[in-house]
């Protein structure tokens, strides 16, 4: 790798770290600074409606098969509503991505 | 939102490697494809699988890896890379007043990706405080050594395996839907809930559907979000 790429790849390395840690620190310095001040320790509203929202978003972007043929958008169905189900009874997180994965393979093979 | 605690059978690391494991049945597939694309871009095997130790983000390594073997000027391409991951800044405050303190923290936010957010956010408010250090080093871990095996092997045997298994790659990544969909199930509590979160579910769809693929997640996020507050305006508007 040439010197120039080099450095490319540390400033990307080192830019997503401090994406992913100076929110941390300064959220840990709001959460210190409002304990100090004998308030109630709490995240910005905005952030406990936004969390469960970007796990939703992953959800809707994830659903896309990678190769859309009708056979994979049934697949698709077939295996949210198999994890579904199964979770509806387990309420765990295992069994009912393992079933989901079977269920949404399943229905590829047969197509 | 109410959530039940739960009490650990395991040890915490334990219980965090056992809960992240549907997370490799997204994570390999994808990462073998990177190892693939990165030597066929002439990325030597060895600078690959530092290219996914280091900066560790599926879309911002595909993106790299194909701007500078295309020759792009390189502070486009650390722009382009970090903009990527701009979604990320959310990640960390939402889970900080589930962390106990410690000084590994910022260190541990390395591994602090989309799908581990997902994983910590439903779990961390479930386990006692003093598991969660553990629980998260496990989870974190196991994901980001399966990105590390995935892209070596990938890039080492990945045209190989593409061939003689082309169905694999095609089943496993249906995990990470699953996964999120388990996440996000139990969020369904009230009629706020599932029009906003109902909505952000669509919209993200149709996004990356219609080619938006970058800002789909972001994007539909934040509408989200917008709807939950007009909803809850409405509400009180409704009620005085």
């Amino acid at each position: 790798m040439q010197n120039d790429i080099w450095i490319a790849l540390v400033a990307s390395a080192v830019g997503t770290l401090l994406i992913r840690l100076l929110p941390l620190i300064w959220m840990q310095r709001h959460l210190a600074k409002r304990k100090s001040q004998e308030a109630v320790a709490a995240m910005p509203a905005w952030l406990s409606v936004f969390g469960p929202l970007m796990i939703a978003a992953m959800f809707g972007v994830s659903l896309i098969p990678s190769s859309q043929t009708v056979a994979a958008w049934i697949s698709t169905v077939i295996g949210v509503l198999v994890t579904l189900i199964v979770w509806w009874f387990k309420r765990s997180l295992g069994w009912p991505v393992f079933a989901g994965v079977i269920a949404f393979g399943t229905v590829t093979l047969v197509f | 939102m109410t959530s039940q605690e739960i009490t650990p059978t395991r040890l915490p690391f334990l219980m965090g490697v056992y809960d992240a494991f549907p997370l490799l049945g997204g994570y390999i597939p994808v990462a073998i494809s990177f190892g693939l694309i990165s030597t066929q871009s002439g990325f030597s095997v060895m600078e690959t699988i530092l290219i996914s130790t280091v900066i560790y983000a599926g879309a911002s390594q595909f993106l790299f890896v194909a701007m500078i073997s295309a020759g792009a000027p390189l502070w486009l391409v650390i722009t382009m890379t970090l903009l990527i991951n701009a979604r990320h800044v959310v990640y960390a405050p939402s889970l900080a007043i589930y962390l106990p303190q410690s000084r590994w923290w910022p260190w541990l936010m390395h591994g602090l990706t989309d799908q581990v957010f997902a994983l910590a956010l439903t779990r961390m408010e479930k386990i006692p405080e003093h598991t969660r250090m553990g629980w998260y080093t496990g989870a974190a871990l196991l994901a980001w050594l399966s990105w590390i095996v995935g892209t070596a092997v990938g890039a080492v045997a990945g045209e190989e395996l593409t061939t003689r298994w082309p169905l694999l790659g095609e089943v496993m990544p249906f995990a990470l839907p699953a996964l999120f969909l388990v996440l996000i199930a139990p969020r369904f509590t009230s009629r706020i809930w599932i029009i906003t979160l109902g909505a952000t579910i669509i919209l993200a769809f149709l996004l990356k559907l219609f080619g938006y693929l970058n800002a789909a997640i972001p994007l539909a996020a934040v509408s989200g979000a917008v709807i939950y507050y007009l909803i809850q305006k409405l509400d009180t508007y409704n009620a005085k």
